[in-house]
This record gives C-alpha cells, structure tokens and sequence, in this order.
C-alpha cells in the first residue's frame, strides 16, 4: 500500500511514500532559508504531482513523533492530522530513534540511534536485534555524553552509535572518523539523517498490522518535559 | 442560494478554538477549549506549555465542531486560519493543521489575521457594516485603532507603544492579587468605587498621533499602592480599580472619538477581550451617539478569542475572492 511519510523531527524536512515495503520516491529540502511549515504541502504537491501519485491513492500516513525538535515535531503531526483527517486514512507515529536503529538494522552488534538536544545532552535509546526485528534494551532517555559512553562501556559485545549531533562527541573524545572506544563503534557516513522513507516502511507494517494510532490522542514523544512546568515543581517543592 | 460553510480555526495563543459558520451570519459551532487554568498557576501564559496542549486537543476540537453542527467535512466551502500575530508555536500548530485540512480536501484556504478577525467578527451579528469604518480593538495582546476601508485594506493608524490596554489590567489584577484575567475582576471591583477618587495620568492622550501608551499608567498605579503604604494609608481597593479604569476608558475613547472625526468617518467598530467590559461599551456608545456616529460591538462571548470571528472574516474575505496558498507561514507581530 501506498504510505506517505513524513520527518520534519530535524532540520532537514523529508517527505517519501513507499509501497509495498519499497521507497518509491524520497525527497528532502535542507534549507534555512524558508520554514518547514512554509515548505510542507508545497513539497508534497510537487513531490506527488512529479511522480504521477494522486492524493487519493494515499493510503496511510506515518510521521515521525520524536524525539526531536518540539516545534518541527508539531508542524509534522499537525499536517499528518489534517491529511490523515480529510484523507480518512491512517495514521501512525514512529519514534525517531527507532527509526534510525530501523535504517542501520544490518550491523552486526547492538544499535544506539542518537539525537542531539539542549544544554549538551543527547536523545538515546539501545537496541538488539532478534529475528530481524529490533528490541529496545534500554531507553528513550536524555542524557549527557558521559553517561550514556558509560552506559555503553557496560556491554560486552559491539555497540553501533550514529544518528545526529555526533560531530561534538567525536571531536570531545578526539575520535578519528570510523574509529571506536573499546566497544563503542561510530558510524558517521551518514549525516544527513533525515528519515522519511524509514519511517514510512516502519509506518506500512504497523498499518498492515493493524496496529496504527488515534489520531485523537496521538501526540508527539518528546521525552523531554516543559521547561518552566520542571522549574514549577521545583519551586513549588521548596515552598513545602 | 447555495449556502456557504467556513470552518474557522484559531490557536494563537491559550484558547484551542474551531467554528463553524454559515453564510457569515449562522453560527454553527463555536467551540472553545480554554488553558487559563493551566497558565493561571504560571501567572501567565507558557509558550511551550500551551503548544502541546493546543497539539492534544486540536483534531478532539475540530471533530466536536463539526458534531455541533451536524456537519461533515465534505459540507465545508473554506478553512480559515490564522498564520498570527500571536504564539509562534502556538500558531503553528492550527495553521499546520488547517492547512493540510485544505489541502488534503482541496478546499481554499483562507488566512485570517487574528485582529482582522476581532474587528469582522461584528459582521455576524449585523448586516454588513458599511465601509469605511474605525476599529478600536482592546484585548491582552493589542491596542490598535484601524482605518478600514474594505475587507482586504485595513490600515493601523495608531497602537501601543509598550503594553496592550489588556495586559496592564492583567498586571494589576497579578499585583493586587485579584486573579487572572484582570479585566472582569477589575470591572466588578470598580462598579463600587469612586473613579474620581485618584487621578492618574492618561498617557499619551492630547498627542498628535493616535499611539497608546499605557506602561506609565501601570507604574502610576503601582507606585500609588507603594506611596499610600509607605505613608500607612489605607488604599480603597474598589476606588483604585474604578479610578485606574477610568484612565484607560478615558484615553481609548478619546482617541477612537478623534479619529473617527479626523477621518470623518461615523462608524466605530469594537473588538477584543477589553470591549467586553460594559463602562468602556456605554460610554463610548453615548459619546459617539451625540456626534451621530454609530458604534457596533460583538456581544460579549464573541470579544475574548475565538474561531467564529476566523470563520465570519474567511467568509467575507473568499466572497471578495482572497484565499491563500499552502506556503502561509506564521508571523509573530
């Protein structure tokens, strides 16, 4: 079936649409010259009237819910109501960082998909694989670098770490490209981590499935808590 | 006459808002999910905070407005949304959605500026207001007097220079610790209090211009509540509240009055959270009436934010044939 995905987590946004567990189209805008809120459903007219898709032969939507910037991860979810709403099709949220392990499944270790956040800390989770498909072992957390490396170090067997925002712990831990910390593997040959078509092929499964969401409550994953509610509650706890 | 249904769609600040009306005249559905009881514990509104809200509520919201009007999705002519001012990322989240709504369903989209909506929403209840007209629009984000000439010329021709009219009420309200939103609570504390009782400035008002300016009067009444403690007077809460809003219902009135005069236009039209309040509606009425100008003010549900004043401006602005195209952005201010 034909689904749309759609990753607008980072700052590259992507639009693809697969079919039948293939990417048929995957287009991407990496600018900063106009927003993703702008660049949206003119990518997506272009992108579907190029390829002779009509709209009507959508059949799903699966976007990604994050973790990932709260604003792009808004703008994504937003637009996939509003289609998957006046489409009456599915619509299904994919974590971004499984569906980065997803995009590196083939590596022969475990997987530790990555996502820079603020203040020097990192989006992580850990995956294994087991009959070809993934099992998180630990997260989705936020943490900085030190405690996940730490996390990692405890693993006997090869862990695989890519994703975004890898550029700051490299040059921390003065790494050389394709070079590795006892067990920790980096995998930096692909930076522009954008992620649609992924996302799209995760999308098609849970929609064959069944196993697709509300698109009521649907909301985005942002692990991370409000800022100023955090701030609240700590406030309010010393008032006690 | 084929009938013409707008869905209106507004989050550009606290209020996840959808409606739905007919031919600009029938409301439909207005629904309103209001945060101010989450932003009440903050003192105030919480940008990121708000975003996710608007985010959880906003496909619940549109679904129940289209429910009160016994309506689906295929008996809607346009969506109208509002790319700002506002939120930035409160904004986003409506604007996105009612965007893809468009598109997806091959509906015209219709961006509505929020004050365009605050002055047109007054279209609703009356036959369509002659142009050209004044607008005075008070709320806790603006204070604007607009010189409109059609649906699609509107020229600001005075505005705050520091805070909004609505805003210096909040702030009062928060400082004598009366509760939020300060306007109702300030009314009902001034209906009993003498509001010659103190004498505080009304910035701005015999300048050429038609700028507001209502930081200084903030100041005033705070140093007052300081001065009177200091010097262990005892301060009549309800004598301050009417003599502070006496200053603010003195300096819009005096220059809505004047422009209207200056322009020679004899149509007022009001809009905004602070229209709502019921001095500034009378006076203004009677004062405009003795210089035969009119004056035209939503009833009071239809003041504070809201999607129908979205829908009825959508309307009026795709019947003058003005939709937009899918790369609206969000614009702040």
């Amino acid at each position: 079936m034909n689904i749309l995905g759609i990753d607008t987590s980072a700052k590259t946004l992507n639009l693809a649409v697969v079919n039948d567990d293939e990417m048929v189209v995957d287009y991407r805008i990496n600018t900063v010259e106009r927003t993703h809120s702008a660049l949206i459903l003119p990518l997506l007219n272009s992108m579907l009237n190029l390829n002779g898709i009509k709209l009507k032969q959508i059949e799903g939507i699966a976007v990604s819910i994050g973790p990932g910037s709260f604003t792009g991860l808004r703008i994504g979810l937003s637009t996939a109501k509003g289609l998957s709403f006046a489409l009456s099709i599915p619509i299904v949220g994919i974590n971004t960082l499984e569906s980065y392990a997803f995009r590196w499944m083939d590596l022969p270790g475990k997987l530790c998909p990555l996502i820079r956040a603020r203040r020097g800390e990192y989006y992580f989770a850990v995956f294994n694989k087991k009959h070809n498909s993934l099992h998180i072992i630990k997260g989705y957390q936020c943490a900085d670098w030190n405690k996940i490396k730490d996390e990692l170090l405890r693993y006997d067997n090869k862990v695989f770490i890519f994703g975004c925002g890898l550029e700051d712990i490299l040059k921390e831990e003065k790494v050389e490209k394709s070079k590795n910390i006892e067990n920790i593997h980096f995998i930096t040959s692909n930076k522009n981590i954008a992620n649609a078509a992924n996302i799209a092929l995760i999308g098609e499964k849970k929609i064959l499935e069944n196993t697709y969401d509300d698109i009521y409550t649907l909301s985005p994953f942002y692990i991370k808590r409000p800022a100023a509610e955090i701030k609240k509650e700590k406030d309010d706890s010393k008032d006690i | 006459m084929k009938e013409t249904n707008i869905m209106g769609i507004e989050t550009s600040c606290d209020e996840t808002a959808v409606s739905i009306v007919r031919n600009g005249k029938h409301l439909l559905s207005n629904i309103i999910a209001s945060q101010i009881e989450i932003h009440q514990r903050y003192g105030g509104v919480v940008p990121e905070i708000a975003s996710r809200k608007h985010m959880e509520l906003i496909m619940v919201i549109c679904q129940e407005a289209l429910e009160k009007a016994e309506l689906s999705l295929d008996d809607i002519d346009g969506i109208a949304v509002v790319p700002g001012p506002g939120l930035k990322g409160s904004l986003l989240v409506g604007l996105s959605f009612g965007k893809a709504i468009a598109f997806a369903s091959g509906k015209p989209l219709i961006g509505v500026n929020h004050i365009e909506g605050h002055i047109f929403v007054n279209f609703l209840n009356n036959e369509e207001i002659l142009f050209p007209f004044i607008s005075l629009v008070v709320s806790g984000g603006h204070t604007s007097l607009i010189l409109v000439q059609s649906i699609e010329q509107l020229e600001v021709i005075g505005k705050t220079r520091d805070d909004a009219a609505g805003e210096v009420l909040d702030k009062i309200a928060k400082y004598l610790g009366l509760g939020y939103p300060g306007g109702p609570i300030i009314e009902k504390m001034a209906k009993t209090g003498k509001d010659d009782a103190i004498n505080f400035p009304r910035p701005l008002l015999n300048s050429n211009g038609f700028d507001f300016s209502f930081s200084g009067l903030k100041t005033a009444v705070i140093n007052y509540i300081i001065n009177s403690k200091a010097a262990q007077q005892e301060v009549n809460i309800n004598d301050l509240c009417a003599s502070f809003q006496r200053a603010i219902i003195d300096t819009v009135k005096h220059k809505t009055l004047t422009a209207a005069n200056k322009y020679n236009i004899s149509r007022i039209v009001l809009g905004g959270g602070v229209v709502a309040n019921e001095q500034l509606r009378k006076e203004l009425t009677e004062d405009a009436g003795k210089s035969n100008i009119s004056v035209y003010c939503p009833p009071k549900e239809l003041c504070t934010d809201n999607a129908a004043m979205i829908a009825v401006a959508g309307f009026y602005k795709l019947k003058a044939g003005i939709t937009n195209s899918f790369d609206l952005d969000v614009f702040t201010e």
